[in-house]
């Protein structure tokens, strides 16, 4: 088990922080670790930022998450990884979609050629619009902010083709309605999927789709591997391995 | 040129298939309780070189498990308390369907409390279709279940003669090594088709920062390269004591470790926890390197090799 002195902790909104560490991993775009909060549980948590300065955004969804997200300047992180296979990062115009949070682990990506669409329920769920600058669409089911609709109401209003790569994180089910949007056309994306996980290294079977592994053959899984997988945004297991539909 | 295409020739007649109880295509079946709790992951498996797989021990009723962590890890082992987390026997027919997809042969594994409940299983999966059971007698980290009904001879003895009266495919006993006596608990199941030796040591970790154990279960079971001198140890005494047909597991990492096992006297081996290094390729690089093996050292058969080291 790794440790790493908490030398920061912004707060994004209402219920998502964002921690800064330091620390000498060699963390890629799209790489996860097991935070390990003693005595309580283990999730996994992906990077905001992976410089020498590494940040974790958290959205508070349960104990643990609570945990970390409260972590203050002078606590430790516990922690193993970095897990996972990363995003493979291309030259060219890249467009980075995330829903909610799932905008975090795609920031590393961003160079001088990189776009954005963030979605969210409401306002409150948008974070880090400001890393786009103008080359952003928001959109919110409600419409308090950016445009009303979905994630592929903002999808309508981009020229796909124009963009070399397509970078996806969020909830399965809006990855389903990006993939569903994309896949008869000729773009190429990466999805960063999130499923129930207990151990990070490929061994038990929790967070599987179609055979593969989201924790060691994933969590990046490009949309021609995609295509293959039928379990994708339509069943799932639950934590007894019990399998359930979205 | 010509000892190549002797070479050739006599991989031809090699003959790495072996039998415990039902036929296998090589050795290398897959350990219950890693990747097998859902079918599409058996199946790859199966599609990638291992010649059965052993499914996650299924009970009565779906369980959860234990919370996170339930493993750690270095390079040299594993510790696990899952906690026995499967979807329960009823869910599980499905699984069962999309592994055998593979055309291999899976075998379900089961765990229960009582002799009652070991064969109501046992006939569930024989109603799916599974070539043989397996009785987890030995999980060592869940109270009531496992390494607790395995250390009593008596209901061990009771829930082997039960199971096998009730199904009529093989039955294989997963016994434990944490128990001061593994030849009478090997005794007792001396009814099982096979024995499956070892299942993981009881063990724990502390992590010295956090002061404290790391497995929220805080106990759980070692598993990987760090027992299999353990593993070997009780494959060939048993072997020796009893010459029952073994089937080997423990800390098997490549194709040296394996034949010392069948040296030992397993007619096959279980591969599990080597899959956090290596992936599940290691099962294809089991046996090429198996038939490497054979070529290099002369060998024609399994046969010849298992329990050749017993003196």
């Amino acid at each position: 088990m790794k440790y790493a002195y908490i030398i920061d902790n912004v707060q994004e909104s209402e219920n998502v922080n964002t921690i800064a560490f330091s620390s000498d991993d060699d963390i890629k775009p799209g790489q996860f670790i097991m935070a390990w909060v003693p005595g309580i549980n283990e999730i996994p948590l992906s990077f905001s930022s992976i410089n020498k300065i590494k940040k974790i955004t958290v959205k508070i969804y349960g104990e643990a998450s609570e945990h970390v997200a409260h972590l203050k300047r002078g606590d430790y992180l516990y922690y193993s990884g970095p897990y996972g296979k990363p995003f493979t990062i291309v030259p060219g115009k890249k467009l980075l979609i995330g829903a909610g949070t799932g905008i975090a682990p795609l920031i590393p990506i961003i160079d001088g050629n990189t776009y954005g669409i963030i979605s969210g329920k409401s306002k409150k769920d948008i974070i880090f619009e400001n890393h786009f600058k103008d080359r952003l669409k928001i959109v919110t089911d409600d419409g308090s902010c950016g445009m009303k609709g979905y994630v592929t109401t903002a999808l309508k209003t981009v020229d796909l083709d124009k963009f070399d790569m397509l970078y996806v994180c969020g909830p399965e089910i809006m990855l389903k309605s990006v993939f569903d949007y994309i896949k008869n056309i000729n773009v190429n994306a990466q999805f960063s999927l999130e499923r129930s996980m207990k151990c990070g290294i490929g061994l038990c079977d929790s967070c599987s789709i179609n055979g593969y592994q989201v924790c060691t053959d994933g969590p990046v899984f490009s949309v021609d591997q995609l295509k293959n997988m039928d379990e994708f945004g339509r069943t799932k297991l639950q934590y007894s391995g019990k399998r359930v539909y979205f | 040129m010509i000892l190549w295409i002797l070479k050739i020739n006599k991989s031809d007649n090699m003959n790495i298939n072996t039998d415990i109880g039902i036929k296998l295509e090589n050795p290398f079946m897959l350990a219950s309780g890693i990747l097998d709790e859902n079918g599409y992951t058996m199946e790859r498996i199966l599609n990638n070189g291992a010649s059965s797989a052993v499914t996650k021990s299924i009970g009565i009723d779906e369980r959860k498990g234990f919370d996170p962590p339930v493993i750690y890890h270095d390079e040299n082992y594993v510790i696990n308390a899952i906690g026995l987390s499967n979807p329960g026997i009823g869910s599980f027919k499905d699984e069962i369907e999309i592994a055998l997809r593979s055309g291999k042969p899976v075998i379900g594994s089961i765990f229960g409390k009582d002799a009652e409940e070991f064969s109501l299983l046992a006939k569930k999966m024989e109603s799916y279709k599974v070539s043989a059971i397996e009785l987890n007698l030995s999980c060592p980290h869940v109270n009531g279940y496992g390494l607790e009904v395995g250390s009593d001879p008596d209901l061990v003895s009771e829930i082997v003669s039960e199971v096998k009266s009730k199904v009529s495919i093989p039955v294989f006993s997963k016994l434990s090594p944490n128990t001061s006596d593994i030849i009478e608990e090997a005794k007792a199941a001396d009814k099982s088709d096979a024995l499956v030796l070892i299942n993981t040591v009881k063990a724990m970790k502390i992590d010295i920062h956090a002061r404290k154990p790391v497995l929220s279960n805080v106990y759980g079971g070692l598993s990987g390269r760090s027992i299999k001198p353990v593993g070997v140890r009780y494959v060939y005494e048993i072997k020796k004591e009893l010459n029952k047909k073994i089937i080997g597991v423990g800390g098997i990492e490549n194709i040296d470790d394996a034949i010392e096992y069948i040296m030992a006297g397993a007619s096959a081996v279980q591969i599990g926890s080597v899959i956090y290094k290596y992936g599940i390729n290691i099962f294809n690089k089991l046996n090429n390197d198996l038939n490497e093996f054979f070529i290099k050292n002369d060998i024609n058969d399994i046969k010849d090799i298992i329990g050749v080291a017993i003196k």
